[in-house]
């Protein structure tokens, strides 16, 4: 059996990638949004990039549709922590454990990102927010990454695929007489 | 009056609770519901006035809850408070017999345009 030959010559197809569908400015626009609502009235986020410390937590929800990936919020331990007392505001316990954090970070990342899945292609569907250490980015070029500063502490916005990048064709060459399997 | 508040964030259910506050709408009970099976248990318990929902949340989404409501009969204003305000969404909302759909980020001017009229 033979295939047509322009299932051997077609180009693979490029998936779109994030910064084809969203920008660093409406990601900007929709976190500073988030934060003003939930972290309090004053509460703005600079767009300056600042060194992220060594121990960091991540905070993300998962996008599936015409675009998979997921969107990651990631900030130092400490700024995670004073993030819950804002929005735990008079409610905030004396000691906060980690899964206070976890459910306010969280929840931040959730509003977030079910407001990004709003501004791209549908239908899709949101995940339920997850906390701990950053899903791998797959694909550098299928991110949209944006630096701000609360409080003058490092945050990072990172809307990022979850599929590896396509192979180029010189990646995958034919076979030399032009068939295939 | 008494107000039932699902979400499965303990904090965003202080949020909402919070902002009925300042929209004016201090003077109610709340009763919390951490998902959406927890959601209807409560109604059939609880008996309240209105319920606001999130929409996605574990064993059971407030668009399930809600649609099991009905189908027990159960006529509840029901309300959804949720990070995902589409179009495609709000129409799912309304189908299912939701009276409105309040997209976070949400302030208390929000509130009062969704709610004044449901709470007395």
């Amino acid at each position: 059996m033979t295939l047509a030959p322009d299932a051997v010559t077609r180009p693979t197809q490029p998936r779109v990638t994030i910064p084809e569908l969203i920008d660093e400015a409406t990601v900007e626009a929709i976190a500073g949004e988030a934060w003003v609502a939930l972290v309090g009235e004053d509460e703005v986020l600079v767009p300056l990039p600042g060194d992220l410390p060594a121990e960091t937590v991540s905070a993300w929800v998962d996008v599936v549709g015409p675009w998979t990936g997921s969107v990651v919020l990631t900030t130092g331990r400490q700024t995670a922590a004073d993030l819950t007392r804002a929005l735990l505001g008079q409610a905030a316990p004396e000691l906060l454990d980690h899964e206070d954090v976890a459910d306010a970070f969280g929840e931040i990342a959730n509003v977030v990102g079910g407001n990004v899945k709003a501004a791209l292609p549908g239908p899709s569907t949101l995940g339920l927010p997850q906390v701990g250490e950053a899903p791998d980015v797959r694909n550098p070029e299928d991110v949209c990454r944006l630096e701000v500063l609360w409080r003058g502490q490092p945050l990072v916005v990172s809307v990022q695929g979850a599929l590896p990048a396509l192979p180029t064709p010189h990646q995958n060459p034919p076979h030399p007489n032009g068939a295939s399997l | 009056m008494k107000i039932l508040v699902a979400d499965d964030s303990r904090v965003m259910r202080q949020i909402v609770i919070r902002t009925l506050r300042q929209a004016g709408y201090d003077d109610h009970d709340i009763v919390e519901a951490e998902d959406g099976r927890d959601a209807y248990d409560k109604v059939q318990a609880e008996n309240p006035d209105l319920v606001l929902s999130d929409w996605n949340m574990p064993n059971m989404t407030g668009l399930e809850c809600l649609q099991a409501l009905r189908s027990a009969g159960s006529g509840v204003p029901f309300g959804f408070v949720t990070s995902e305000g589409s179009q495609e969404m709000r129409d799912k909302a309304s189908a299912a017999g939701a009276l409105f759909l309040i997209a976070k980020p949400f302030n208390e001017e929000t509130f009062r345009e969704n709610l004044d009229g449901v709470i007395a």
